[in-house]
């Protein structure tokens, strides 16, 4: 594919063949069969904790981040999560499917991704789930939708390293940053990750809140316009804080943020530390 | 279904992708199908199935010059490439643009030709009206569940994930005093008592592996109250999510305070809130380590507390002994243990202490029970009397030591009363030796080793032999004889009273049989027995009737002899009892009269037959004092009674006693104690037509 330096502002689009990209998810996925295999069957009705452990112990690496993250405080089962069947079922079949995702997309190789990659998915992805309740939303739907937000970002990075990490460092704002990546890439990163998990057949209910996170008038998209707002507040020395009134239509108050910022704080060096198997 | 084409053998249709239209066409009715094509680097529709025009509400012309994108407006610049990919088919849900401009929530499947030109496009509506019935049940089912557990009166969990909690009821928020918002996802775990905590996870776990699983479970509310619950666990399964579960609550604090009020009622004594009998025993086996402990035990009697009772009324009692529960608990170190034993007798129990402590503690206990208490406008000074015991290699369980003390105590009262008295070694062989004795004594009662020997009483006006008092003799096979002073106050404290009243009565009525059988009319014509205080109950006369009946003896061949204080025990009953004797045929006569505290009024009332004069008022016509027995005689007279001189050693006193008018005689001088055998010699010999 064809990548030019980032244009300066009000010159054309750089070409950039997304078809590539994504082909290229492809390919990384014949390197990781288990995890590809466990994205497959993980959405279908008749799959089972059984069937999903069965495969998932093929990986070990995989494998053990489940069992981690199923004995982390998110959870709550304080350690008592001794096999593997039974951490699939405690963390759930769509968190097993995201995990495999993120191996399979090499999002948990730390050196290939975006600086501060991990810590704003982790802040987005428990701030997700935290607030979840409060648009109606299932928590461990919202929880996978927040650790795989940036796998769009990341794919972009990967394929336009330089290119990218400028847009990064001059667009330090998420909605700003996507305005910035659909001009130069035809795409934004939310809406990318969109478009790949469609492709693997994960459940539209939970790409649509990818789609619906810059339509300002969507209370759906505000969920994880909220989320993108916390982690912003704890990740960024010099966010300038936006009214979260405003960002999710009305449904959270500023006050309802502040137990959310104090547990996602809490909670997400472990959540980390589960999702890249330290 | 019927597919119309507007130029059939359109070459820029190949055959193929007709084909695979016709096909997908008979598959599904509700599937629109349009071709898109690259022309001059856009892409175009260049053809649409019926499905389509309906869906899409385009005429065929129109839809074939549509440009691709014109159909998909939520596709940013650019992502049109997304759906329309050259090497493999893709799939996304997004809306599709009509031509009324409005937007049809679509399913939309490209397949590329192998051209890379040319796509297949199927756009299938998941916004259709069967779809929608569909949700609109789902959403039903939703809100009648959710209004279910909403409103019910069961605090009731549900996690769709692991321990995460999707959703609390308003019950379940009252009951821990949270916000919902609190407690969803683990923020639950929160009000879960932190010792219940690991149980709740297991317990968890058990349902989330498809069991159904309660466990005991403590809640703590916000304001740091806690509620005692069952928490009960469901499996639940979501297909394609995975497991959770449903609890439900069921609050049990308020019926376990109940049960341990009536548990507590059950070991404790109502008045003074103290642990009962059956506690302190639990309590002391509990603690009881043979041959290794260093527990003590105290044991109080308040002396005189009967006269309390008896003078201050049974309110004035009560109040003395909450006041005495009340210091004792003050007094005793934490830790100890201070029981009600029963009436006033209270228990102390100590752990690792020795004997000087466990005395210096009875010591501390006793200076302060004597602080006066007011009952009743009247100072009183309790006391009591203090048993110690403190547990020696000896004692082999837990109620040898509560034994022992009361022991102890019982030692100090005989020893006066207000005392402390430790006890010892020897005193602890004398008590063992003693029920060893109570033992034999069982085993002899029961084996009839217990005898009986008769000494006649002899008629004052002719000194003719008229009756003949039974009297229990025990002759121990080591020991030799036993007193009845010893063995008879023993068999009362030790419950062998009725078993020994009993083979007296029986064993004197098959003596008189015997007797008329080897006698005939010489044979002793009444026999007199004894009867202890403890016998003298509604039983006895049913007894004597039964003895009497088994040897076919007349009633009038007995008479039962009751001491003139037991009598005076309640001399309500003892009237009752005396009456159904006279009915039944058989004599009374008042034993060791004179020695008690007798009304003379009541005892003008009893149903008696005669009195028996106590031979200390017989031994004083000795040294010439007559003024006793001849009271005793003359008021038997003046009440119609027969009076029986007991212990008549002398001659002298025979005449004397015939002088101040005694019915009867009876002593070692006139005659001795005998065997039934040789009794009945001797009445062959004195006893010729006695009756």
């Amino acid at each position: 594919m064809t990548v030019t330096p980032l244009p300066p502002r009000g010159e054309a689009a750089p070409v950039f063949d997304l078809g590539k990209v994504l082909a290229g998810i492809d390919t990384m996925a014949a390197q990781r069969p288990v995890a590809a295999q466990i994205v497959s069957v993980a959405n279908s009705d008749d799959t089972s904790a059984k069937v999903l452990s069965r495969i998932l112990a093929s990986d070990v690496a995989l494998a053990g981040r489940v069992m981690k993250l199923a004995n982390s405080a998110y959870f709550g089962m304080r350690g008592r999560v001794t096999s593997l069947q039974f951490a699939v079922t405690v963390v759930g079949f769509t968190t097993v499917r995201t995990m495999a995702t993120v191996a399979l997309t090499e999002l948990d190789d730390e050196s290939r991704l975006p600086e501060d990659f991990w810590e704003v998915t982790t802040c987005l992805a428990l701030a997700s789930s935290v607030l979840a309740p409060r648009f109606g939303e299932r928590s461990q739907d919202a929880l996978c939708v927040g650790l795989l937000a940036q796998m769009g970002a990341a794919l972009l990075h990967h394929d336009d390293p330089e290119g990218y990490g400028a847009l990064v460092a001059e667009h330090p704002g998420f909605a700003a940053r996507r305005s910035a990546e659909l001009h130069r890439y035809g795409i934004n990163s939310v809406r990318l990750t969109a478009v790949a998990l469609e492709q693997w057949g994960f459940p539209h209910a939970m790409t649509n809140r990818l789609n619906q996170v810059d339509d300002a008038a969507s209370v759906e998209g505000g969920l994880l316009r909220a989320a993108f707002e916390v982690a912003a507040r704890l990740t960024r020395d010099d966010h300038e804080a936006e009214p979260v009134t405003r960002l999710t239509c009305g449904q959270l108050r500023e006050d309802d943020l502040v137990p959310v910022l104090d547990q996602v704080r809490a909670d997400a060096d472990e959540l980390r530390r589960a999702m890249l198997g330290d | 279904m019927s597919v119309s084409m507007s130029r059939p053998g359109d070459d820029r249709v190949p055959a193929e992708i007709v084909t695979s239209v016709f096909y997908s066409a008979t598959v599904s009715d509700n599937l629109a199908i349009v071709v898109a094509e690259m022309v001059a680097g856009r892409a175009r529709v260049s053809w649409g199935n019926a499905g389509a025009v309906e869906l899409l509400g385009y005429g065929l012309d129109d839809l074939r010059t549509l440009p691709v994108e014109h159909l998909f407006p939520s596709l940013g610049r650019g992502e049109l490439r997304l759906l329309l990919r050259r090497e493999r088919s893709a799939r996304m849900t997004l809306p599709v643009r009509t031509a009324s401009g409005a937007a049809v929530e679509a399913l939309v499947t490209t397949t590329p030709s192998p051209s890379g030109r040319m796509w297949t496009v199927r756009i299938v509506s998941t916004s259709n009206e069967l779809e929608r019935a569909l949700r609109a049940t789902a959403d039903a089912h939703e809100r009648r569940f959710s209004a279910l557990t909403e409103r019910s009166p069961v605090p009731t969990l549900l996690s769709e994930q692991g321990m995460r909690l999707a959703h609390v009821n308003d019950a379940f928020c009252s009951l821990v005093g949270r916000r919902a918002e609190q407690l969803l996802g683990t923020g639950w775990l929160d009000a879960v008592h932190g010792d219940d905590l690991d149980t709740v996870v297991e317990q968890v776990s058990a349902a989330l592996d498809g069991q159904e699983v309660e466990a005991q479970v403590r809640l703590l509310r916000e304001d740091g109250s806690v509620r005692t619950t069952v928490m009960r666990f469901a499996h639940l399964f979501t297909p394609g999510v995975g497991a959770g579960f449903v609890g439900t609550i069921e609050d049990i604090t308020d019926r376990l305070a109940f049960e341990a009020t009536l548990a507590h009622q059950a070991n404790h004594d109502p008045l003074t809130g103290l642990p009962n009998r059956t506690l302190l025993a639990r309590y002391v086996a509990d603690r009881f380590v043979p041959g290794a402990g260093t527990l003590a035990c105290l044991f109080l009697d308040l002396d005189n507390f009967k006269v309390v009772n008896d003078s201050l009324g049974h309110t004035a009692g009560d109040e003395l002994l909450t006041e005495v529960a009340d210091r004792l608990r003050s007094v005793v170190r934490p830790g100890d243990l201070v029981a009600r034993f029963g009436g006033d007798e209270f228990v102390v129990v100590c752990e690792d202490v020795d004997q000087p402590a466990a005395v210096a503690l009875a010591e501390r206990i006793t200076a302060e029970l004597a602080r006066p208490v007011r009952l009743g406008g009247v100072d009183v000074r309790p006391h009591a009397s203090v048993g110690v015991t403190v547990q020696t290699g000896e004692h082999a369980g837990a109620e040898e030591l509560i034994r022992d003390c009361d022991i102890a105590m019982y030692q100090a009262k005989a020893g006066g009363k207000g005392r402390i008295t430790v006890l010892d070694q020897r005193a602890r062989e004398q008590a063992r030796d003693k029920l060893r004795l109570v033992a034999e004594l069982r085993d002899a009662i029961e084996r009839r080793e217990v005898t009986l020997l008769y000494q006649p009483i002899f008629s004052t006006d002719d000194g003719r032999p008229v009756a003949v008092e039974s009297l229990a003799r025990w002759t121990h096979a080591d020991r030799g004889p036993i007193s009845p002073a010893v063995f008879v106050p023993l068999a009362e404290e030790s419950g062998l009273v009725a078993a020994l009243g009993l083979l007296v009565l029986d064993e004197t009525c098959r003596q008189l049989a015997e007797w008329d059988r080897v006698l005939g009319p010489a044979a002793p014509p009444r026999a007199n027995v004894n009867v202890s205080a403890l016998q003298l109950d509604a039983n006895l006369p049913a007894q004597v009737a039964h003895a009497l009946a088994r040897h076919a003896l007349d009633p009038s061949r007995i008479s039962v002899e009751i001491t003139e204080s037991a009598l005076m025990k309640d001399p309500d009953s003892a009237r009752l009892v005396l009456h159904a004797l006279r009915e039944l045929g058989v004599e009374v006569a008042i034993d060791d009269f004179g020695t008690g505290y007798s009304s003379l009024a009541y005892l003008r009332h009893l149903p008696v037959d005669c009195l028996k004069v106590d031979r200390s008022f017989v031994a004083e016509l000795a040294h010439g004092h007559t003024e006793i027995a001849s009271a005793v005689i003359a008021l038997a007279r003046s009440l119609d009674l027969r009076t029986v001189a007991e212990g008549v050693e002398t001659a002298e006193q025979a005449a004397e006693l015939g002088r101040l008018g005694a019915t009867y005689l009876q002593g070692f001088a006139l005659g001795q104690p005998m065997t039934g055998a040789d009794a009945a010699t001797w009445f062959a010999t004195h006893g010729e037509s006695t009756r």
